[in-house]
């Protein structure tokens, strides 16, 4: 397209300059805080923060839960997406469009409903007390299961989008060969229709566990200082304990949990596909 | 024409520069708090009074007392609103200059507690608040702060999160009523410890309290009187205790930016906001309790704030000196017994 490759270069120059100086070099200040105490490069700052049992609980459960979310999210996402690509377009159109409603209201909005439909007198409480399941309201605000259903309900959608798309670039009679060969529904799951939309569970799943990972709001309401997660830890250290070194170490394990996620789930698609 | 477009370019750039030097900037810092009040009651009319610009700052106090820091060598900030341990803290940084109260009109007309709050010389107390407990009165009855853990009540309180303002003078009254009142508040932090899962929630913004209660998720939560209002106007009944071991509370304060080249104007800015009328439009839309012992209130705003000097002292405050040499003690506590 361009005759040469520093006019390309120079086209792309204002964004990158402008990429570097408000995003990449405050990123990178922020993180090598992390790394030095007393002019010194060190490792100190993440030793002490490991070293402290509730920084190692927080961790392990925002990494639990991100797991959990995608796993859950993944389940569903695809006999979602397997029912919606097997409508007619209409019917595809509108649940397609019922997907990516939530997607466009605000996740304060989205999280605050939450509060009313698992509170005490909520809905979920209604049902079980007018059930008799329990005599009692149970607690489910502010419990880890509300940051639970509050993550999935909140990254579902991108892992269903996620799905369809793969489904639909899927060759149509791959499912029907597989059952005419004889497999039966798990394998043609497993060996078919696993392999070809492992890019969707990819991008799907690197969306929602980064999500889940990075989201506050959700934690911040539903959870509380009850159900602390690396984020809300994050912005208590930021804003109460005025500690940016801390702060600067959770940020760059979130970063590097979101990477490996990726590299991960990549390495775990490429793997299966060699089979 | 070239020649007339820089031009143009030139002139249209300086003017707001030859507008700034006619009019001074007053730079203040306050609370994130009723701003669109302020704004009419207090920040528009001072402007008009003193042909200057008013530049307000928000945020918590933390964000605010950091900014200040870090622009100590060229401060941005000529006043700011804090609370009183914060002032104290800043004071301990260097931040801050004594304030010179002989140049305040109205600094006779405060309540003795406001006039030196940490003794220092260095802040003025602008509004104090009580912290007691709002409760459903249908449902408990609450006459010691020690009834928060009562084992029927537990399961249906919020208590104030450590790292909240309401949080540790909360702590306070609570190791005062179960006798184990050391400054580290150690007692109170690990009866609550005990409790914590009962407990529905340690809350971090006291708005979130009123729908709370709406929904009865909570009955009882300890507050400040300022966020009182808000269950005044719900549709079951709601009181505010009056707790045999005493209500607790907070003061605000407003401090000089040591270096800031407006002191003369932050002054005047300081004796306005401390002034009767200020004082009493800020209490009748129920925006702050006033520290103006001449302000006189009508019923409804008095029954909705902090009144009155008999009030006023009989709150225990913690002292700014503890509540700053405990703060990392407090929240290293609360992380190890409360928070996970």
């Amino acid at each position: 397209m361009f005759q040469n490759r520093a006019e390309a270069l120079a086209l792309a120059l204002p964004a990158a300059v402008f990429a570097t100086l408000v995003f990449l070099l405050p990123v990178a200040i922020l993180l090598s805080e992390g790394f030095r105490a007393g002019g010194a490069w060190t490792l100190s700052a993440y030793t002490h923060f490991f070293s402290e049992t509730l920084n190692r609980t927080v961790f392990l459960r925002s990494f639990r839960l991100g797991l959990e979310v995608t796993a859950v999210s993944a389940v569903i996402g695809y006999a979602a997406a397997f029912a919606i690509v097997n409508l007619p377009p209409t019917g595809k159109g509108r649940l397609i469009g019922l997907v990516t409603l939530p997607l466009m209201i605000s996740p304060v909005a989205r999280t605050y409903a939450w509060i009313v439909i698992l509170g005490r007198t909520g809905i979920v409480n209604q049902g079980i007390t007018g059930l008799g399941l329990s005599a009692e309201p149970l607690r489910l605000l502010f419990t880890e299961t509300a940051v639970f259903i509050g993550l999935l309900q909140l990254f579902l959608p991108l892992m269903i989008l996620s799905l369809i798309s793969a489904l639909e670039n899927m060759p149509r009679d791959a499912i029907p060969a597989a059952r005419v060969l004889g497999a039966n529904w798990f394998q043609v799951f497993w060996k078919v229709v696993l392999p070809l939309t492992r890019e969707g569970l990819v991008v799907g799943g690197t969306l929602v566990f980064t999500g889940s990972l990075t989201a506050y709001i959700t934690p911040a309401v539903l959870g509380g200082s009850k159900v602390l997660m690396l984020e809300t830890l994050m912005y208590q250290q930021v804003s109460v304990a005025n500690d940016f070194v801390s702060a600067s170490v959770i940020a760059f394990i979130l970063i590097v949990m979101s990477f490996a996620a990726n590299i991960l789930l990549k390495r775990l698609a490429t793997a299966r596909n060699r089979r | 024409m070239k020649r007339i477009l820089i031009a143009s370019v030139a002139i249209a750039a300086l003017s707001p520069l030859g507008a700034a030097a006619a009019e001074r900037t007053l730079t203040i810092s306050v609370y994130a708090f009723a701003q669109d009040d302020f704004k009419t009651l207090v920040y528009d009319p001072f402007e008009a009074q003193c042909g200057c610009k008013l530049v307000v700052e928000t945020g918590n106090s933390v964000e605010r007392l950091a900014k200040m820091e870090a622009n100590k060598a060229n401060p941005v900030v000529d006043l700011a609103a804090v609370s009183m341990a914060d002032a104290l803290a800043a004071s301990r940084a260097g931040l801050i200059d004594k304030v010179d109260t002989a140049k305040l009109s109205n600094f006779a007309k405060l309540y003795d507690v406001a006039k030196d709050p940490n003794g220092d010389g260095m802040s003025v107390g602008y509004t104090f608040y009580a912290t007691s407990i709002a409760y459903r009165s249908d449902k408990m009855k609450i006459d010691s702060w020690a009834d928060l853990l009562k084992p029927e009540y537990v399961g249906h309180i919020a208590f104030p999160n450590v790292t909240t303002n309401q949080g540790p003078p909360a702590l306070y009254m609570l190791g005062l009523a179960l006798g184990k009142d050391t400054p580290d508040l150690k007692g109170s932090i690990e009866a609550l410890g005990e409790k914590k899962d009962d407990i529905v929630t340690f809350y971090e913004k006291s708005s979130q309290l009123v729908q709370l209660m709406q929904q009865e998720e909570i009955w009882a939560a300890p507050i400040g009187r300022f966020s009182w209002a808000g269950f005044t106007k719900l549709n079951v009944p709601i009181a505010w205790a009056t707790p045999k071991e005493g209500q607790t509370g907070g003061m605000n304060v407003l401090v000089l930016t040591k270096g800031s080249k407006n002191q003369d104007l932050a002054m005047q800015f300081m004796d306005f906001w401390l002034s009767t009328e200020i004082q009493t439009t800020l209490a009748e839309k129920l925006v702050d309790s006033p520290a103006n012992s001449e302000v006189k209130l009508s019923e409804a705003a008095a029954n909705n704030l902090t009144y009155g000097e008999a009030t006023a002292k009989s709150l225990k405050l913690i002292p700014s000196a503890i509540a700053l040499d405990n703060r990392a003690g407090w929240l290293k506590t609360w992380n190890e017994k409360v928070g996970q």
